[in-house]
């Protein structure tokens, strides 16, 4: 493993995200309410830019409780890919649409005000 | 007018005497005069005002106006496509010459109930439909089950209906009509009737007919031939109610309700799975309710098979089947006595395991309506 230094914590102010290179790798880093995230910038669906998607929004669920109406959840937290709209839940990498798929997740921490990646070997 | 039954011939074809055959469509011919002593008032007048009216296929004035095939110029043929059956006596006496042992009653008129613009009327007729099925056919014969009509214009009486009829021994499913439907079964507005038949564990059947109607799918004004017309409305029909039914969460809504559709064969369902599961991935948004992707819950629905695909291989139809994993939801049907009836010898032919056979022929039905082999509800 790793650890890649990707920039400064300044360069990714709450609510916002952009796609680093680490060791080879296109990774999403979000900074969703203080919290960081890595995703890969891989659409498993058809290999789609996921994380050059403007902004992580909210998005629509309904169930039972919510009278099957639609509620606007997960505020800040969905990735959207921006080739065919394919959603994902940044902080735990679930797709929403297909619950079998799961991105993977590279840790990502601040040390001394920078923003270090956790990948694995370099990647041609 | 019964068929002549055939022994199969061929090796490795089943005997269907040997099959249990339950038949998920076959239609019994209610007239307005027959309905007449069921039908609540002032409506009875008005149908016995049509009782003696010449009638032709599907065609009567107020009652279910707009023939089928009425359209395109009639040259003469032996082919009339009139048959019908007005007894028990002569339904059970046919339907044994095919060698069917069971079999669930649809109407013939009442197809185009939904085209009725009058609320009360259609929902008085329903009423009397529904009684007179149970006077006159059901409880007449054990091999003829009922299906009783669920009236779209008044749900709330259609539901009121279904709880009526609940512990009906002689009544296994729902019929929802969709000739000229609008809006679609997937509306809020017939949620009371899906909730009545959940609570009745009755299962809901969709079936169509032909129709040229403003109303989609059956604004089929842009085709010249009933060639055209009858190759699209029921298929189109049973598609765009599954895919409303999907659209809207009562496949989710409704979670014990079981859903059939009849007369539209089986080729369209691979296609609406995999459309519905392509789409699904873009606009999860707009149907946030489902849990899965939309072909988990059309692999539910219970398929009737006529009018059967007929291609040049009949192994396609088993590939067909096992594309939408069908085995355990696809059911026989004949739709006697209509011009496009199958004889079960047909789908015989059709190279199935002998498991798949016993399960297309009956087993899947007996699931489907909640009967034992000898039709009694479970």
């Amino acid at each position: 493993m790793t650890d890649v230094v990707v920039g400064r914590l300044a360069d990714f102010p709450p609510g916002t995200h952009k796609v680093v290179e680490a060791n080879g790798r296109r990774i999403g880093v979000f900074n969703i309410k203080g919290d960081l995230y890595g995703l890969p910038n891989v659409c498993p669906h058809q290999t789609g830019p996921l994380c050059e998607g403007r902004i992580a929004t909210g998005t629509l669920q309904a169930d039972a409780e919510s009278g099957w109406r639609p509620s606007w959840v997960m505020e800040d937290e969905v990735i959207a890919c921006p080739w065919h709209g394919l959603e994902y839940h940044v902080p735990t990498g679930r797709c929403l649409a297909y619950p079998e798929i799961t991105l993977r997740r590279y840790p990502v921490r601040v040390r001394d005000g920078e923003v270090v990646v956790t990948v694995g070997g370099r990647r041609a | 007018m019964a068929v002549e039954s055939r022994p199969a011939r061929e090796a490795g074809h089943s005997k269907l005497q040997d099959l249990l055959i339950v038949d998920a469509d076959v239609h019994v011919h209610e007239s307005p005069g027959a309905l007449a002593p069921y039908c609540d008032g002032p409506w009875d007048v008005a149908l016995k005002n049509v009782a003696d009216v010449p009638e032709r296929y599907l065609d009567i004035p107020g009652f279910s106006p707009g023939g089928d095939g009425t359209l395109t110029a009639r040259f003469p043929t032996s082919h009339e496509a009139t048959r019908m059956v007005h007894t028990p006596e002569q339904m059970v006496a046919e339907l044994n010459a095919i060698h069917v042992d069971l079999a669930v009653l649809f109407p013939d008129h009442l197809l185009k109930l939904p085209v009725l613009p009058q609320r009360d009327y259609a929902a008085a007729l329903a009423r009397a439909y529904n009684a007179w099925l149970v006077d006159q056919w059901t409880s007449r014969h054990d091999a003829l089950l009922g299906a009783i009509v669920a009236c779209p214009q008044d749900p709330e009486d259609a539901a009121r209906e279904i709880a009526k009829y609940a512990d009906e021994p002689s009544i296994v499913a729902v019929y929802l009509p969709c000739a000229g439907l609008d809006p679609l079964w997937g509306d809020r507005r017939y949620d009371p009737i899906f909730d009545a038949a959940q609570n009745a564990r009755l299962p809901v059947l969709l079936h169509a007919v032909t129709v040229t109607s403003p109303v989609f799918p059956f604004n089929n004004h842009g085709f010249d031939t009933e060639f055209a017309r009858h190759s699209t409305s029921h298929t189109f029909s049973i598609i765009a109610n599954l895919i409303s039914m999907v659209s809207t969460g009562v496949v989710v809504r409704f979670p014990e309700l079981r859903i059939g559709v009849t007369e539209a064969g089986i080729s369209w369902m691979p296609f609406v799975c995999n459309r519905l599961d392509k789409e699904y991935l873009e606009r999860r948004r707009e149907v946030p309710f489902l849990t899965e992707r939309p072909s988990h819950y059309l692999k539910r629905v219970y398929v009737a098979t006529q009018p059967i695909e007929e291609p040049e291989k009949l192994r396609d139809i088993v590939t067909l089947m096992e594309l939408y994993d069908g085995e355990d939801t696809t059911v026989f049907a004949s739709d006697w006595p209509h011009h496009d009836f199958d004889h079960p010898m047909k789908l015989n032919q059709v190279p199935f395991t002998p498991e798949q056979k016993r399960k297309v022929f009956g087993e899947n039905a007996l699931t489907l309506f909640g009967i034992d082999a000898t039709g009694r509800r479970l």
